[in-house]
């Protein structure tokens, strides 16, 4: 307690003890005990409950409101007094606790009004006590109501008329105002939400009590005194089980220590969070409560499903609020409920200290769940089969598209891999488990199996993961069939290369070689004939020189289909304009400028040369485009022809072999070739 | 007496120098071959005493034209090998199929043919 609240308190003693001693020595009342008694019970009441709340919440200005309408009401025992003055004053300030008391149930329970209506009926309840009081004072002797009492001191004349006016006023001013504290009261009932409306029912039900008796009391004092005076006792008794509803109210508090330690209990047993929210909801009494846990790596809050939690969305009602967990001072959750419960701050102090740790402890396991759900959808993301496999083979888990199963998931779970796969493929698998398990290593193989109605190729890597297996299963079926193309496609360059040899070979044996053969034996048939017969001689030579002509003729067509040339020399124009002088049809050229690196512009003049020979034997065509272009740092070669068409890739050696030399360059050659509408072949072929 | 010779050869520029050369060396030469098939022919209608068999033949190599000609044990021609390769091109071949030998046409003469056929 503080010094201030110290003081009040030996103030209320003091006035007190004032009180009794003016009663038991008061020469005007009849029945001294019974008043002593009343007013101990009906001011204590309000002094008691008022230091409390005030000593709990000192900025909270309703417990001293409290006390106050206490120590007023002691005020009315100057009543009691003997002496002239102190009588009257008495008299007049004896009604002043009611206007406290009306400023305290309106100012309940922030302990200050919030709007100015509330404001005027406080004000007004206070100038129609106080100044009724007074001005009744100045013309009522008191004679009627207590013929031993000391005199009026303030009368200035006798006035019945005057009085009556006055106490109709006051009257009707009362009422009033207790008339616009009900209105007000009802209000705030209707607009609380539930937790709100169970701290108010019992202060809101002794409260209601006592102004219907005042209600009540007060015209009836006009019409009958014992009548009056009868109501006014049980009014004193209700009335001072107010302040313990509020007592009741403050002590909550106390009592949220034990829905604390429920909490506690609670939260032990609590295993997820929707547990740990239903706790938290029970212990503050807010059905409606939500709870964000906060996840620092992530710089956010998520609800107990683990989805994100926007705290300002939930609080943009003006009902809602939201209070922050702390546990170690680290930010741990955040509860968002209804406005009202922030009359207990000690309540939800407590339950915030109370959840803080199970909160903590539950935030980690929300963090994990976040990343357990990030990981999953990764995984999920994964086209891969996944696998978790015991020592013996046994599945234990499998993760992946049904279709890339030889058995249904469930039919896989529990089954061992030597009873789903072919005997070969288990024995692999097997072994690459075992091998995993004993050296910690990454084991990864191939293998081939039949999925789905077809042959299927496969990689696995197996991993030790604790005292079980996981196998990470890849299809590789389309990466096998490109490696198989390039090494078929790789056979194929070294055979077209071979039959190329073979073809020189036997080009140089069968043209050149035989006319130098021939050559030779001419010429040593004509030396032989030379002295006997010069005329046979000069036929031989003549005979010998065409020979050697043709020869050389042979030796260069061969020499040019070995590489030609001007391909090297000059580039691949002039080799192409050199392959169009030569070709039998008109051939219409488009090319660029630009020298292609060496392999493009080999492989491009190959395309037109081999293009432009087939189109010459088979396309009976009446000309040809040829169309040489870099685009997107690719070379773009195309000859197309108005011919038959009909050309299928796939027959004969010479265009598969043209696709074989593209396609070693990491280049495309397609072939569109309808019958009737001309051929057109199309090599890209990169020049990076 | 001229001995009677076929030469079976795919060029018909080698087979009309060989021709020359030879008949002026005193070789009768009574027929021409360009393939294995018509050399069989021709030897069967026209018995020479020798055929010159090149090695290289459109249909069939000079080997087992040789090889069918020398089953007839005596009775048959004398066959010689030539061919524009070198003897060492063809390994144990030329030894293998009962021809008398192998002449390079670089260096085919009536004297040549004579000492291989002696």
């Amino acid at each position: 307690m503080k010094r201030t609240q110290l003081a009040v308190l030996g103030a209320a003693l003091g006035l007190t003890v004032a009180a009794l001693v003016l009663t038991f020595t008061s020469d005007h009342e009849d029945n001294a005990a019974l008043v002593a008694a009343g007013n101990l019970v009906a001011a204590w009441a309000f002094i008691g409950s008022g230091l409390v709340a005030w000593a709990r919440r000192p900025a909270n200005r309703f417990g001293l409101l409290l006390t106050a309408v206490g120590l007023t009401w002691l005020l009315g025992a100057l009543a009691e007094s003997n002496s002239s003055i102190p009588f009257t004053l008495g008299w007049i300030l004896g009604g002043l606790y009611l206007a406290v008391f009306v400023h305290a149930l309106l100012a309940f329970p922030r302990g200050y009004l919030e709007t100015p209506s509330v404001y005027f009926a406080v004000t007004a309840a206070y100038a129609v006590v106080l100044g009724g009081g007074l001005l009744n004072s100045f013309f009522d002797d008191f004679s009627d109501e207590c013929a031993e009492c000391p005199p009026n001191a303030f009368l200035i004349n006798e006035s019945r008329l005057a009085t009556d006016v006055i106490s109709g006023l006051i009257i009707a001013v009362g009422v009033a105002v207790l008339g616009v504290v009900v209105h007000v009261l009802l209000r705030r009932w209707r607009a609380a939400s539930k937790p709100l409306r169970r701290l108010l029912s019992p202060i809101y039900a002794t409260s209601g009590a006592s102004l219907v008796l005042l209600l009540v009391a007060l015209p009836l004092s006009a019409v009958s005194d014992s009548a009056s005076n009868a109501v006014w006792w049980v009014l004193v008794f209700v009335f001072a089980s107010v302040p313990l509803s509020f007592l009741a109210f403050v002590l909550q508090t106390r009592l949220a220590r034990a829905a604390v330690g429920d909490l506690l209990v609670d939260l032990g047993a609590a295993r997820e969070p929707k547990e740990v929210r239903a706790a938290i909801r029970r212990a503050l009494g807010d059905p409606t409560l939500l709870l964000g846990y906060w996840i620092p790596n992530a710089n956010r809050y998520v609800d107990v499903s683990g989805l994100p939690f926007d705290v300002k969305a939930h609080t943009a009602d003006e009902g809602r609020v939201a209070t922050i967990v702390e546990h170690d001072h680290d930010l741990v959750a955040v509860l968002v409920h209804d406005a009202s419960l922030l009359d207990q701050p000690e309540l939800v102090r407590a339950v915030c200290a109370a959840a803080s740790l199970a909160l903590a402890r539950e935030r980690m396991v929300q963090a994990l769940k976040g990343s357990e759900r990030r990981y999953r959808a990764l995984l999920h993301a994964i086209p891969d089969l996944m696998f978790r496999m015991d020592r013996s083979g046994t599945y234990l888990d499998v993760k992946g598209d049904p279709r890339d199963l030889t058995v249904p998931p469930e039919e896989l779970l529990g089954s061992n891999v030597r009873d789903v796969l072919p005997p070969n493929v288990a024995g692999q698998l097997l072994a690459g488990v075992r091998e995993a398990l004993e050296t910690g290593k990454v084991v990864t193989g191939e293998y081939r199996l039949e999925v789905g109605g077809a042959l299927r190729d496969w990689e696995v890597r197996i991993v030790k993961d604790g005292r079980e297996a996981a196998l990470i299963v890849r299809e590789i079926t389309e990466r096998k069939r490109q490696e198989d193309e390039l090494r078929r496609s790789r056979a194929r360059i070294v055979e077209a290369a071979d039959v190329e040899r073979r073809r020189l070979e036997r080009n140089l044996h069968d043209g050149a070689q035989q006319r130098l053969v021939s050559l030779s034996l001419t010429l040593r048939l004509a030396q032989a004939r030379l002295a006997t017969d010069p005329q046979e001689t000069e036929r031989l030579l003549k005979a010998a020189s065409d020979e050697l002509a043709l020869a050389l003729e042979e030796l260069r067509e061969l020499a040019r289909g070995i590489h030609p040339a001007v391909l090297t020399d000059r580039g691949l124009g002039a080799a192409l304009e050199a392959l169009a002088a030569r070709s039998p049809l008109p051939v219409d050229l488009a090319l660029t400028d630009e020298r292609l690196p060496e392999p493009v512009e080999a492989a491009a003049y190959y395309v037109v040369s081999e293009a432009l020979a087939n189109v010459a034997k088979y396309a009976d065509a009446s000309a040809v485009a040829v169309t040489v272009a870099r685009r997107n740092g690719s070379a773009l070669v195309e000859v197309a022809d108005d011919g038959v068409g009909g050309a299928d890739p796939t027959r004969g050696s010479g265009l598969r072999g043209l696709a074989d030399r593209v396609e070693a360059l990491d280049g495309r050659l397609r072939v569109e070739s309808s019958p009737g509408a001309g051929t057109r072949i199309r090599a890209e072929i990169p020049c990076a | 007496m001229a001995r009677t010779l076929l030469i079976v050869d795919d060029h018909a520029g080698f087979r009309a120098t060989v021709r020359t050369v030879l008949a002026g060396d005193g070789f009768e030469v009574v027929g021409e071959a360009e393939d294995g098939t018509s050399a069989l022919a021709a030897v069967e209608r026209l018995q020479p005493d020798v055929v010159l068999l090149d090695v290289q033949l459109p249909d069939m190599n000079g080997f087992e034209v040789a090889a069918q000609l020398c089953k007839q044990n005596g009775s048959g021609p004398q066959v010689v090998l030539t061919s524009s390769r070198d003897a060492t091109d063809f390994g144990p071949l030329v030894p293998g199929c009962g021809a008398r030998g192998f002449i390079p046409k670089a260096e085919l003469s009536g004297a040549v043919l004579q000492a291989v056929l002696r």
